[in-house]
């Protein structure tokens, strides 16, 4: 090589590292608090699927650690995002050598490494959020948001002109295939011969997929999604359609996304882990949860307990802009028979949904299958379990195939 | 099938062809002047993570799509300089570049995750040509980038087959020797041409990210980098078919969504796009086939003056 080459190469390195250093971030910092008195004090670790920046179900949990950290003064919290499954077992480790005695683990798929790493560790509380094993020192937590869902399509049902519904589901697991069946209860209540449709993208974040799934609805005659998708992409794509003269009603998913469709998102589902956390973490403060009392404790929490809450927007129930829509088509109520408007029905089932025992359950029978097989038998609600492990569709929803 | 339906299918099918279209015709250029170049996927990911970048620092759409291509352009010096100057195994370095820009791009793009974006190009309706029925709705009534490619395709075409320039770069790609005999600077023309390939993969990655989808997600060009090399085969070496096979793989992607209507797993129709890349390449790679297909000659072999 000659000079004249080696000078050509350092030149382009430097270039090229110049150029890229510019991208270079800084390494991430972890919360901390510091305490002046000396207080015993727990360290919380949260691990994340996704990223805080999702949007959705990874920014909620995240919400619900920040205002742990806010309102107890012994706690310390750190977090590690966008954990793949195979690696949280390395990463449990990391937070155990760091010095937490508590663990959240966030994802489903995070269930059998948390057990495992549950066994291995002894000492350590561990707590799996929307699995189902539990252990000595390992349990369970879930905001529910199946009464939510109904609610929502109570509205979808109403509101639709085209009489199809499209939803745009992550995966197909039972949480969703629940969420989704309690849409489409929703929805046939006000609506018989309204469908809803699902297209599963095989993600839980995937902003251009969602979009896809999205304009493929639409182009079919849906004129209202849902979607089980950790970003605003679909209230967007409702947004930008409804902008330029066909309007698309959308349901906000998880975190409080109706500004991203101020003229599109109707109502929605947010989470409220801060209940759950600081009820969880209060406990194991105080003593009341040990590393050995925590086998039968799973957290089921849903709108009574403040776990979950109905709106695109906090403190919003239904987006102000659809209301006198929902006032204007009427109802029978199923139950007992009186006429009433959508708006008034919604509100009397959030109200019966909302009570220390509900009056009112989504899965109470008789319901059918899209199969024709009868699943609840009349006046029968179904139990956890068969909420757990639901792998069926309801009647008026168009899916694919599912395990059984 | 209703014609909304059929109209809605192409649309998609032309917008989610449109990033395959520039990686590939960058691609095609680079192998037509004789150097392979693996690494289009990792400068297509750090063209969509520097594009997102640019778009919400500068808040201009086009300024950050061409500096997209600019960051795409240094990967493809770095690809040019190892390939042509020291020699390396083409096919080691374009790998080595993928994982680095996909690494690099996650890097990267960490602090932009969730960042609503700032800049973006929204759908124009060519006024008089979109009202044209079926063709004007689905050719006319696409954003800004779709409508460059409709031009600068058809003209890179041009360049490559029925210009002076365009003989130099497929001579270089066919016969350096000769080539070099008549003067030409094969390693200028190579790397020009790898740089070229870098930039339009650039400009590729920055479309998704700042139009498409439009957001910044980890890995979000899912593989398009590669089916982009597999396209440069499927399309002959020419950009106008490259055209056809964009669009064709566009429409495999778009249509997933629609086809699951159908009762086909989702499953299946996810894997479609890719499926069809591996069949590509597994009967466009033979050496045999390549020599029939038209492979540039002197594709994957760096050039050494005096060497056979």
């Amino acid at each position: 090589m000659t000079t004249a080459q080696w000078i050509a190469v350092i030149v382009v390195v430097a270039i090229v590292a110049s150029g890229l250093t510019y991208f270079l971030v800084p390494a991430k910092t972890v919360t901390q608090i510091v305490e002046k008195e000396v207080t015993p004090k727990i360290k919380a670790g949260w691990i994340y699927v996704g990223p805080i920046g999702d949007y959705g179900w990874t920014k909620a949990h995240d919400e619900g650690r920040l205002f742990c950290e806010k309102v107890f003064p012994w706690l310390e919290t750190t977090y590690v995002e966008s954990v793949a499954e195979g690696d949280c077992p390395r990463v449990i480790e990391d937070l155990i050598a760091d010095g937490c005695t508590v663990i959240f683990t966030t994802s489903f798929g995070f269930m059998d490494p948390t057990l495992e790493m549950a066994k291995k560790h002894p000492d350590i509380i561990f707590w799996h959020c929307s699995g189902y094993k539990r252990y000595k020192n390992m349990g369970t937590y879930f905001s529910e948001f199946y009464q939510l869902y109904y609610l929502n399509g109570l509205m979808a049902g109403a509101l639709t002109k085209t009489n199809k519904i499209g939803y745009v589901a992550a995966h197909t697991i039972p949480e969703v295939v629940r969420h989704i069946n309690a849409f489409a209860i929703g929805v046939k209540e006000v609506n018989p011969d309204a469908k809803v449709y699902v297209r599963v993208i095989h993600a839980w974040y995937d902003p251009t997929k969602a979009r896809e799934a999205a304009e493929a609805l639409i182009a079919e005659g849906c004129d209202v999604l849902a979607f089980t998708e950790d970003s605003p992409t679909v209230i967007e794509v409702g947004q930008e359609y409804t902008e330029k003269g066909q309007q698309i009603y959308t349901f906000s998913h998880y975190s409080p996304m109706e500004d991203y469709g101020p003229d599109s998102c109707v109502s929605g589902q947010i989470a409220h882990w801060e209940v759950i956390y600081a009820d969880i973490l209060a406990k194991v403060y105080s003593g009341y949860y040990t590393t050995t009392n925590l086998e039968n404790i799973d957290y089921w929490w849903m709108l009574r307990q403040g776990a979950c809450e109905l709106g695109g927007k906090e403190g919003e129930l239904i987006n102000p802009k659809f209301v006198d829509e929902l006032k204007a088509v009427k109802v029978t109520d199923k139950i007992t028979g009186e006429e009433m408007s959508v708006y008034d029905l919604v509100m009397l089932r959030l109200k019966q949904m909302s009570e220390d025992v509900p009056t009112f359950d989504p899965f109470t029978g008789p319901l059918y299958d899209n199969k024709g097989v009868l699943r609840a038998r009349p006046g029968e609600r179904l139990g956890h379990d068969e909420l757990w492990t639901m792998q069926w569709w309801f009647e008026s929803v168009v899916g694919p195939e599912l395990g059984g | 099938m209703n014609s909304t339906l059929i109209i809605s299918v192409l649309r998609s099918a032309i917008r989610a062809g449109t990033p395959l279209l520039y990686a590939t015709v960058g691609e095609i250029y680079a192998e037509r002047s004789g150097v392979m170049n693996l690494g289009v996927e990792g400068m297509m990911i750090m063209g969509a993570v520097s594009g997102y970048a640019m778009g919400i620092i500068t808040g201009n759409p086009w300024i950050a799509i061409f500096l997209a291509g600019v960051v795409g352009a240094l990967m493809a010096l770095v690809h040019s300089v190892l390939s042509i100057n020291f020699r390396v195994n083409q096919v080691v370095s374009g790998l080595a570049l993928t994982m680095f820009g996909l690494g690099l791009s996650s890097l990267a793009g960490a602090k932009y995750i969730g960042v609503p974006k700032r800049a973006s190009l929204t759908t124009v309706k060519i006024p008089v040509l979109s009202k044209i029925p079926l063709i004007g709705e689905v050719f006319f009534n696409q954003d800004p980038m779709v409508y460059v490619s409709f031009i600068l395709i058809p003209v890179l075409w041009f360049i490559l087959f029925k210009t002076k320039v365009g003989i130099i770069i497929r001579s270089v790609g066919e016969n350096p020797a000769a080539a070099d005999a008549l003067g030409v600077k094969i390693y200028l023309v190579r790397h020009l041409c790898t740089i070229f390939g870098g930039f339009m993969a650039g400009l590729a990655g920055a479309y998704l990210s700042v139009v498409y989808t439009p957001a910044w997600v980890e890995n979000m060009t899912a593989g398009r980098g590669w089916i982009a090399v597999a396209l440069t085969i499927f399309s002959l070496w020419s950009p106008i078919r490259a055209m056809l096979g964009a669009y064709l793989f566009g429409g495999v992607e778009a249509v997933q969504f629609n086809l699951q209507a159908y009762g086909i797993p989702p499953d299946v129709l996810g894997m479609m796009p890719y499926l069809l890349t591996i069949l590509v390449m597994v009967f466009g790679a033979e050496e045999r086939i390549r020599k029939r297909l038209g492979a540039p000659s002197a594709l994957g072999i760096p050039y050494v003056r005096g060497e056979k």
